[in-house]
């Protein structure tokens, strides 16, 4: 191990153990007002009018006519409006916002305010959309020629579901505009993006709008692009408050029915098979975008880059699509995109493997990806791939060959148990040439005279631990202690934009910038001097340019890598199932942190065990969606994983920080293959959708009762 | 409605003067400005809002006021001057089980009622004990050994 | 003008809920969902009498305001009320809930009452006029129907405690604590010298009420068991008429099936094959 992987005590950690951590709900309320959102009750329908009760005084509504700027967030494409004007575009659709100082009064009156709505056709489910947000497709070999020669060909069709974020802190934010300045606090993943927002919307230079974070209580995703509409509502409320902070924390029950979620997917894949070898691969893979386009561009670029998985097949072709339903917008988490990809093509191997009586595991093995192989869009896999070593370490973690063929023997009494495992990858940090061409990272280190060095940059500490990895590589590099190295929360008025806190780039890319601004800093350092350096993103030498419009190049410098064996217990008469154990080994890289590292890995493989079962959440025929509440959206407790394993591989990657790369997504992304595999071997049957409930798993015991007879 | 409901509060004796139907959550932490205690819910499903009530583990944001008449309430700020919270801060510093954060007010007075009511817990007692506080971000592991830890450290005060 | 009684003897809060227009709080970990801030609650949390756990002869009296903690660290508790327990959400909500709560919540889904359900248990309702004691099934009269007057308390439950030693209890959850039942079911059958001596099933969160049909369970009582499994399709086609699970979060079908395999699977840990 390396001495920067040694684990220190956590830069945060003390505030936040005593409780003492402030976060945007435990501000004062003071002078403070507060802010109720109106929601549409209907999936589609047009605003005719919008009518308000006669409001006590110091209370005021607040609606698209009161945007200074542009009624638009800017996220990617804009088509998100700060208040609904024309329509409404899903049930939760904000319409406007009750605005004052006591919270019982304004949900007294929020009931008043009468909006009349022309009710117009919805379209809920994704297979009846006909408007596609994006549309992208690429490809590679000779798939014409791969299919009419194949010996076999397969094709199934896979379908995931949605995934709440279920950060334990609701969003929530405080706007204050001052002598022409707007000022947002609160807990968010990327200032900056929250930043070029507000300008938009209310109309001002970047000078006028200041950003800051706050101690951030969970994001996965759900905290990048959600706090930038968020934000546009708020300030557009402390806009007409006239010198009042006006703050919104949401309920459980709002965040979870109204923001971001993963999307739900529908994967026809359709592979050729020839001498026992995948020759080709047909996807085509459609995302449920929501209403409105937020984030579905990227996180289905990011999802159509992984269709083949970890598997080098010669003859591929990929179609993705998000298509618009009159449903919740979907939006970034952990793995963004990726988690559905992995899904597919992880079972479509099973599946073939099975057909030909091989066992899975090898079947994979044999098509592994390499280093100096072509990726997906034509780039390449520069470095070593450690999935070989990595799948032994499971193996022997896990007992797995044994027990795979002892859960293959018939098994008797009410209990039946399977063992699965699954391989995958992480691209490290932004998809294609955003870091180049769009984000163009910048950061900071300040030098006090005395000698102490402050980070000026624009990552979040989210509970990943950044905080405390970045000081760890400033400290290391300038040979200074731990407490002489400082990051604070960023503030858009003293730090530069070095990019969100997304895509698993923090550490990799800007650990990085930040290494080399030490190094800097140390070849100029001065006794008792007042010193700045800044360091500018610059993409490695080796990267293949890549282009979107063709979906060719490195879509990534690197990856990640994980696999996953998982160990099921299903009740036949319940349907009931439990994981008895999983053992994970992941490659991130040289960790900067031991701890944290492992912290990141069983967080999110547990997330992503919890995708696989019991996270059910659906819209019903309507367009709403139920599961609401933490007694009806289920995720893991201290109970459900009772022996979960973890172990670092390390494959450094030569221009990240000591060799390391991207990991907070990772370890979620090919979870719930290893658990769907492990009940197909259970259940002795085919599974093509996630979550997977006990009715699913007592159905399959059931059909496979009936095959069997 | 206005009564007077006179009760410990980390250590204090005070009044409180409202409905004895309010949320102790919201008088937490809006009247004693205690927002150590953390509401990820409100409907006792997420553990954040924890508390001791004479010792006992309770999500404050299902008692109300009157409930608490008479008795000793303790939140994380008053928990924190403890030696056993010192004991456990250590422990959760060492294998770094905090993360956002959000969970780990109520988590640590969860695992100080596992360990009052098992001085060395199995790592069964553990999980069972947790059971009702929420973490998305750790995945439990780092909190289990922390609380391991925390046993073998603090010897005799449990 | 208060609104929250703290009495400390039942006589005490017997009289104002005869007085005036209360709600009785136990642990509130169902009121508290839907609290309202203008409510006059009756607290019965500190009252010793309902709080007793004592076994005379067959009976086992237990206090209305017993939490699930308090009862789970008893040694009287019966195992099958124990393992219903553990069972229930997890410890702060167990260190707060009561089982007198958990009756006059009124819900079939209600893990604790289907444990007094199976065992046919009378509940003790007194008010300042005189009690009652009624069988549990009686006291629910339809979903959230139940037969509690403005003026009484339920003070105890008594369990007899005879059949409960050979027990089948299962809870299908969504996940492994922290878990509102999908389907509970309960089983206690007796085998002496070859015979059924003591048939009872129990089926909750399937329809509006827990499910308790001692008129099909007569079936089974006083026969052999071989003679118990000739009857055992029979049995179990009684239960396939009676059992019409509502729609929820999972399927009707799903619960149904469920509850059936179950049902089998009570019988077959019995050696009725
Ligand atoms: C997160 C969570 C998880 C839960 N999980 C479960 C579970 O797994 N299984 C389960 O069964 N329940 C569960 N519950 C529901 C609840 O905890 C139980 O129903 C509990 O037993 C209620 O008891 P209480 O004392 O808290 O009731 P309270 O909330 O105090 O009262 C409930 C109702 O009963 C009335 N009442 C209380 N005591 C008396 C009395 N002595 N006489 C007359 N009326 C009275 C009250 O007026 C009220 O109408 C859960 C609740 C929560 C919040
Ligand atoms: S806020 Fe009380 S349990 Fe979630
Ligand atoms: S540390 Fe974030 S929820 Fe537990």
């Amino acid at each position: 191990m390396k001495p920067i992987s040694q684990s220190v005590i956590k830069k945060d950690h003390l505030a936040k153990a005593s409780g003492s951590a402030i976060y945007v709900a435990d501000y004062d309320p003071g002078q403070m007002l507060q802010g109720l959102i109106l929601r549409s009750p209907h999936a589609h329908a047009r605003i005719l009018s919008i009518e308000y009760p006669e409001l006590p005084k110091g209370y005021f509504a607040v609606d698209y006519r009161d945007v200074p700027g542009i009624n638009e967030v800017h996220i990617v494409k804009d088509d998100t409006p700060v208040y609904a004007n024309t329509t409404v575009e899903y049930i939760g659709d904000p319409v406007m916002m009750l605005v004052g100082p006591d919270e019982r009064e304004l949900k007294r009156l929020l009931p008043q305010v009468k909006v009349e709505y022309e009710v117009l056709p919805p379209v809920i489910d994704v297979r009846d959309g006909d408007t596609v947000f994006f549309d992208y497709h690429f490809g590679k070999g000779d798939m014409d020629a791969a299919l009419a020669q194949a010996d076999q060909i397969f094709e199934e069709t896979f379908e995931t579901g949605y995934q709440e974020q279920a950060y334990l802190e609701p969003q929530g934010l405080i706007a204050d505009f001052n002598q022409g300045k707007i000022t947002v606090r609160g807990s968010m993943q990327c200032p900056y993006y929250v930043h070029g927002a507000l300008a938009k919307a209310m109309g001002l230079p970047p000078d006028k709008v200041r950003v800051i974070q706050d101690v951030t209580g969970g994001g996965f995703g759900g905290k990048e692009d959600y706090p930038s509409i968020l934000a546009c509502q708020v300030a557009v409320a402390a806009y007409k408050a006239q010198g009042k902070p006006v703050r919104v924390i949401f309920g459980r029950r709002e965040d979870m029915e109204f923001t971001s979620k993963r999307h739900p997917s529908l994967c026809t894949y359709k592979a050729a098979v020839k001498n026992g070898r995948v020759t080709a691969l047909d996807a085509k893979v459609i995302f449920n975008a929501g209403a409105y386009t937020t984030l579905s561009a990227v996180v289905l670029q990011r999802g159509i880059i992984a269709a083949s998985g970890v598997y080098d097949i010669p003859a591929l072709k990929v179609h993705g699509q998000a298509v618009k339903t009159n449903t919740v917008p979907n939006g970034a988490y952990r793995g963004f995109g990726a988690p559905q990809t992995f899904f597919a093509i992880e079972m479509l191997m099973e599946h073939i493997a099975k057909a030909s009586g091989e066992e899975p595991l090898a079947f994979k093995l044999r098509h592994l990806v390499r280093q100096g192989d072509e990726t997906s869009t034509g780039g390449r896999y520069h470095f070593p791939v450690p999935l070989p070593a990595m799948v032994e370490e499971v193996r022997q973690m896990s007992d797995f060959d044994q027990k795979r063929r002892l859960y293959a023997q018939p098994q008797s009494g009410t209990t039946r148990r399977g063992i699965g495992i699954s391989l995958w990858f992480h691209g490290a940090g932004f998809t294609g040439s955003g870091e180049r061409d769009i984000i163009k990272a910048v950061c900071r280190l300040h030098k006090f005279p005395d000698g102490r060095v402050e980070i000026l940059a624009s990552q979040s500490d989210i509970g990943q631990g950044i905080k405390t990895t970045l000081c760890k590589i400033v400290a290391n590099e300038l040979n200074l202690l731990l407490d002489q190295v400082s990051y604070d929360n960023p503030d858009t008025d003293r730090v530069p934009d070095s990019g969100p806190t997304v895509a698993s780039r923090s550490l990799m890319t800007v650990g990085e910038l930040l290494r080399r601004a030490a190094i800097r800093l140390r070849s100029q350092w001065q006794e008792g001097k007042d010193q700045t350096v800044e360091e500018h993103f610059k993409e490695p030498d080796f990267v293949i340019p890549f282009y979107i419009d063709k979906f060719q190049g490195d879509a990534y410098p690197t990856y990640a890598w994980g696999v996953c064996a998982v160990e099921v217990q299903v009740d036949t008469l319940t349907g009931f199932n439990e994981i008895l154990s999983t053992w994970a080994s992941f490659d991130v890289g040289t960790p900067i942190d031991l701890n944290i590292v492992t912290g990141q890995m069983e967080g999110g493989l547990l997330q992503g065990l919890g995708y696989a079962s019991m996270e059910q959440m659906a819209a019903d025929s309507k367009g709403r969606i139920r599961n609401n509440s933490f007694s009806d959206y289920i995720i893991p407790t201290s109970m459900d994983v009772p022996l979960m394993k973890v172990k670092l591989h390390v494959e450094p990657y030569p221009d990240g920080p000591y060799g390391a790369k991207g990991a907070g997504e990772l370890p979620l992304v090919g979870a719930a293959p290893a658990y769907m595999s492990a009940l197909e071997q259970a259940l002795s049957g085919p599974i093509y959708h996630i979550p997977f409930s006990a009715e699913d798993a007592l159905k399959l015991i059931k059909q496979s009762r009936r095959a069997e007879a | 409605m206005n009564q007077r409901i006179a009760f410990k509060l980390n250590g204090q004796s005070v009044v409180y003067e409202g409905s004895a139907a309010d949320r102790l959550l919201d008088v937490l932490r809006q009247t004693y400005r205690l927002t150590g205690v953390k509401c990820g819910c409100n409907e006792g499903e997420c553990g954040a809002c924890s508390v001791l009530i004479d010792g006992h583990l309770a999500n404050s944001c299902m008692v109300a006021m009157g409930r608490v008449a008479n008795c000793e309430v303790t939140t994380i700020e008053g928990f924190s001057q403890t030696k056993r919270f010192e004991v456990l801060e250590r422990a959760y510093a060492a294998v770094s089980a905090v993360q956002c954060g959000y969970c780990i007010p109520g988590m640590i007075l969860a695992s100080e009622c596992v360990l009052a009511r098992h001085p060395h817990p199995t790592e069964t007692e553990i999980r069972s004990g947790l059971s009702g506080n929420l973490c998305r971000c750790t995945g439990y592991n780092a909190i289990v050994q922390a609380i391991q830890i925390a046993a073998r450290e603090g010897e005799g005060l449990w | 003008m208060v609104n929250g009684f703290s009495p400390a003897t039942l006589k005490e809060a017997l009289e104002i809920r005869a007085r005036q227009q209360v709600i009785p709080y136990a642990g509130g970990t169902d009121l508290m969902l839907n609290p309202n801030p203008d409510a006059v609650y009756l607290f019965v949390n500190q009252i010793a009498e309902m709080k007793r756990i004592v076994q005379k002869d067959e009976l086992l009296h237990l206090g209305a305001a017993c939490t699930y903690t308090q009862l789970l660290e008893h040694p009287l508790t019966p195992a099958i009320l124990k393992e219903a327990i553990a069972l229930i959400a997890a410890p702060a909500i167990r260190n707060e809930g009561t089982i007198g709560g958990n009756i006059a919540n009124g819900s079939a889904k209600a893990d604790s009452v289907l444990i007094f359900f199976v065992a046919d248990a009378s509940i003790r309702l007194s008010s300042l006029s005189g009690e009652r004691v009624i069988p549990i099934k009686a006291f629910y009269q339809d979903r959230k129907r139940l037969d509690l007057h403005d003026d009484e308390l339920i003070t105890e439950i008594i369990l007899p405690t005879q059949w409960l030693e050979h027990y089948y209890y299962k809870k299908v959850g969504a996940r492994k604590a922290l878990a509102i039942s999908r389907v509970d079911f309960a089983g206690l059958m007796t085998v002496k010298d070859g015979r059924i001596k003591h048939c009872a099933t129990a089926f909750g969160a399937i329809s509006g009420v827990i499910l308790r049909r001692p008129d099909l369970d007569e079936l089974l009582i006083g026969q052999t068991l071989a003679e118990a499994s000739r009857l055992k399709a029979a049995y179990l086609a009684s239960y396939a008429e009676v059992i019409a699970p509502i729609k929820g979060r999972v399927s009707a079908e799903y619960r149904k099936e469920v509850c059936l395999n179950l049902l089998e699977d009570f019988l077959n840990s019995n050696g009725i094959r």
